[in-house]
């Protein structure tokens, strides 16, 4: 029975071992390669952080890192207050209304991101927006302000009903009790969801695709580039954005555990 | 002033750029350049050629859900099982590229298979004959595969995580053999989980387009290709526009049926 | 001490929520430095009339007075009344010392009566401390609030509320969540604090105990109503009708008919009793409190049963007899209680004396009409 135990044990070890180095494996190489001094992939010709340099040298690709972290600040900071003003005012609705509003934040996350990237490249060519990074801006707050919603509307419910109303009991209007009370109580929430709304915009390639034409942000510069074919360059640049995805994650799966992901 | 109207804001701006930019899609499909009524677009997209792109995709799309399932679901349950005392570091260790942009992974496989990659050279160096991926239906299944089978593996974990334990030590003391403790117990309570995985592979794998032109080289094309094409390069906004809304309904649709099967949504997704 | 002033006047206050009416038409008034308790089981509306009273609820229609004037439409945090809640609504946020200082850092100085930001805090610190002390929590000031227990957690709310000086401090179930012997200890503690500080309680609460000790007035409450009011005394010992008598204590309530002043037949027996102002032939409730039954020899009693249960509960044996009336086995359960025990099995007769023998007209729908109005308040 014990060494049956060992055994199954052992055998799922190995399979979850496989897994992994499926997922794994071309990360590594890819990183690995980033350092290579070759610009071939088939040989290790020494240790250079050469690409690096020469990725922060190119002007396009600091273009695009400079349109990716304006887009991200700004669209968080959007979604983040439109998203957690809406989950207090969803919140304060009775339950009719507030299943329209939620079924309605489950639309962008359901649409496929290409229907919604051209959606809203229609109808900003239709209201003859010039596509640029604002109109990739309007895009980003659309589809990160549900995941502000989801991220704050729990704390809500957690939250004891009577705070608001104690908070109006000892003297608060009802501005006050919200920013003295309410905003507090929820903030790990509002801070999650704001972490969450940074990552996916920083991480989106397709509907920025769709919404912006002169301005692009890196992750658009790895597409171009990988259609003309593999170069270090983008190894080294795909290598930091990873870092910089995972840093993040860590940073919000500090905050929430793995179970609120 | 209400607290209600707080959520006005977000409810505006949802309308204005989910609902209304939706609705653009369907004015488009139903118009020709000029801007007059016609379903000129969806007889055209209903050609042979239209239709082999698409059934390509569901055929695509359905066989990397399936591949994703078949190699998800033993890597959840064993995930879930109390063998590992580190599980929960194993599991963050599989999520984790669910978060790094497709488009880096898609990359960092393509290095992997190329002609000249790191493979083919490894396997010329052995004295092997290399193969080509890259250009194959396979390359872009594996590029899917890759790509998605975290989306599988996270829902189906989290429901088996909350399952209760004893349950499946109940069913042993019932003389459940274990692999019928699987297949009476563990299976059927999992579904929602299963549910909700099978969505979101499936969901991203039809509409995708960068993974396919990547992998492929261009030379397998999908709809989200034909899309990008339509919006893109031809500037055929219209034809474009009916192609998205033909995929856009078939989600819907099957969203709808995947919601029969688990109607409490309890998988959650990603929620 | 109580004064007759009438601090708190509600008329006719009714309350909807959607289609279903939670109070009907309820008047109640309640003086100045009373501790009164709303007493009622769980959906009577107990907590809805201490919301509206509080200010988080508005009445669907009448009116709600304080010192006179109507205040209907007063936001919470206008009004002069302060709240402890069911589950303390501590703010998370804050330490001990910030929750206590939380309605006070939102007042001006002059409202503190005091010139300038530095007394504001000087004057503030001297008020947190010294309901700190009211409250037997000196020393938490820094803690969070998170750190403390259930009986902690509610001092600190009660201190919270009863620094800005209410006229009216509201309590929703305060004790609730505490254990059995906490509870009892909080409650001669809150009755001392009120009885210190000379202001008016309102209490919710669905423990009749609880509601015996503290009060001064009791209103019981039942599907929306206020069935009755008065001091304890009076509720417990001469109870409206049969859902006070049963809700407050335990009770043996039979169907009787009134036969004449002070005769009342029920179990195929006549009574002498002590009620009068009854129809003839008049079909009533008879309650009768289960330590009001006498224990007598069998032959001797005016019923005769047999002991089918014993229960010891600590101070007294609780017996259920069942009587003789139409047939073996047939007959009804009475509960008694006795300091002396009979074994199960043993037959035994059962006397009650008139005044033990409380009437009360029957109840006319389900949910029972109220009998008693505001003016029958005594004490």
């Amino acid at each position: 029975m014990v060494r049956n135990k060992r055994a199954s044990k052992a055998l799922k070890g190995t399979y979850l071992a496989l897994v992994l180095a499926f997922l794994y494996i071309p990360i590594v190489v890819m990183i690995a390669l980033s350092f290579n001094k070759s610009v071939s992939r088939a040989e290790w010709t020494g240790f250079t952080f050469d690409w690096y340099a020469k990725l922060f040298q190119s002007k396009q690709i600091m273009a695009a890192l400079r349109v990716t972290l304006e887009v991200a600040v700004v669209a968080t900071a959007v979604s983040t207050v439109i998203g957690t003003l809406g989950a207090i005012g969803m919140h304060a609705m009775n339950t009719g209304m507030a299943n329209v509003l939620v079924n309605l934040s489950y639309l962008p996350m359901t649409t496929p991101d290409i229907v919604t990237g051209v959606s809203l490249m229609l109808m900003f060519v239709f209201a003859k927006v010039p596509l640029s990074k604002w109109t990739m801006i309007m895009a980003h707050i659309a589809f990160d302000t549900p995941y502000v919603l989801f991220s704050v509307m729990p704390k809500l419910r957690q939250m004891n009903p009577n705070l608001y109303e104690a908070a109006l009991d000892l003297g608060c209007s009802p501005m006050k009790a919200l920013g003295k009370v309410i905003v507090p109580e929820i903030s790990p929430g509002i801070v999650t969801g704001a972490l969450l709304a940074f990552t996916m915009s920083l991480d989106d390639f397709v509907i920025s695709y769709f919404t912006s034409n002169t301005d692009q942000n890196l992750a658009m510069i790895v597409y171009s580039a990988a259609r003309r074919g593999v170069e270090p360059t983008m190894y080294a640049l795909s290598t930091l954005m990873f870092v910089a995805i995972m840093a993040l994650l860590l940073l919000v799966n500090r905050r929430s555990g793995l179970e609120n992901m | 002033m209400k607290r209600s109207w707080y959520a006005s804001p977000y409810a505006l701006w949802m309308v204005l750029f989910t609902v209304v930019p939706l609705l653009f899609v369907c004015y488009y499909a139903f118009t020709d350049a000029a801007g007059a009524f016609t379903t000129a677009n969806f007889t055209k997209i209903a050609q042979p050629m239209y239709l082999l792109v698409l059934w390509d995709s569901l055929r695509l799309a359905v066989y990397c859900t399936a591949l994703c399932l078949l190699i998800g679901y033993p890597t959840a349950y064993f995930l879930a099982s109390r063998d590992f005392s580190r599980a929960q570091s194993l599991v963050v260790l599989i999520l984790v590229p669910m978060w790094m942009n497709f488009l880096l992974r898609t990359y960092a496989m393509m290095t992997l298979l190329e002609d000249n990659g790191v493979l083919n050279t490894l396997l010329r160096s052995i004295g092997l004959p290399g193969f080509k991926l890259i250009g194959t239906e396979g390359a872009v299944l594996l590029g899917m595969v890759y790509n998605y089978l975290p989306f599988m593996v996270l829902p189906i974990y989290t429901v088996l995580k909350k399952m209760d334990y004893s349950v499946i030590e109940a069913a042993e003391d019932l003389g459940c053999s274990p692999i019928r403790v699987v297949s009476r117990v563990v299976l059927p309570m999992s579904i929602p989980g299963v549910v909700s995985g099978i969505t979101m592979v499936f969901m991203p794998a039809v509409t995708t387009f960068s993974i396919s032109r990547l992998m492929s080289s261009g030379m397998v094309y999908l709809v989200g290709d034909m899309i990008e094409d339509y919006f893109i390069s031809m500037n055929n906004r219209n034809v474009g526009s009916s192609i998205s809304l033909v995929m856009l309904v078939l989600i819907i649709l099957s969203i709808g049926f995947l919601r029969k099967v688990d109607p409490d949504n309890q998988g959650g997704g990603l929620w | 001490m109580i004064q007759d002033m009438r601090l708190i006047e509600l008329k006719g206050v009714c309350k909807n929520f959607g289609d279903t009416q939670v109070l009907h038409d309820v008047d109640l008034y309640i003086r100045k430095c009373e501790f009164i308790t709303l007493l009622g089981p769980s959906g009577c509306g107990k907590t809805t009339l201490l919301r509206i009273i509080g200010g988080f609820e508005m009445p669907s229609s009448g009116e709600v007075l304080f010192e006179g004037k109507d205040m209907t439409g007063i936001p919470p945090y206008k009004r002069r009344i302060n709240t402890v809640f069911q589950k303390y609504a501590l703010f998370n946020h804050l330490n001990v010392y910030d929750n206590i200082a939380f309605g006070l850092n939102l007042k001006t100085p002059e409202q503190l009566g005091v010139q300038t930001k530095k007394e504001k805090k000087e004057e503030i610190a001297r008020r947190v401390n010294r309901m700190l002390k009211l409250v037997k929590m000196e020393g938490y000031e820094k803690r969070s609030t998170n750190a403390l227990s259930g009986g902690q957690q509610q001092r600190i709310a009660i201190a919270r509320a009863l620094v800005n000086e209410p006229e009216v401090l509201l309590l929703d179930e305060p004790l609730g969540a505490l254990d059995l012997k906490l509870r009892k200890e909080m409650q001669l503690e809150l009755k001392a604090m009120q009885q210190q500080l000379g202001i008016t309680f309102i209490y919710v609460t669905h423990d009749q105990e609880e509601a015996l000790t503290m009060s001064d007035t009791i209103a019981v409450m039942n599907g929306g109503r206020i069935q009755q009011i008065g001091d304890p005394k009076g509720i417990y010992d001469e109870p409206k009708n049969a859902f006070v008598a049963d809700f407050i204590g335990e009770s043996n309530i039979v169907d009787g008919v009134m036969l004449q002043d002070d005769l009342v037949k029920f179990r195929d027996t006549e009574f002498q009793c002590v009620d009068e102002g009854f129809d003839t032939n008049e079909p009533v409730d008879v309650v009768i409190r289960p330590e009001d039954i006498m224990i007598v020899g069998e032959d001797v009693g005016m019923l005769s049963g047999t002991v089918e249960s014993v229960i010891f509960k600590g101070v007294h044996y609780e017996m259920m007899i069942r009587d003789e009336i139409g047939g073996e086995g047939q007959g009804m359960l009475w509960k008694v209680h006795s300091t002396t025990m009979q074994p199960v099995g043993t037959r035994v007769g059962m006397t009650i004396v008139p005044y033990n023998i409380h009437i009360m007209h029957k109840a006319k729908t389900a949910d029972a009409e109220p009998v008693s109005e505001t003016g029958d308040k005594e004490a």
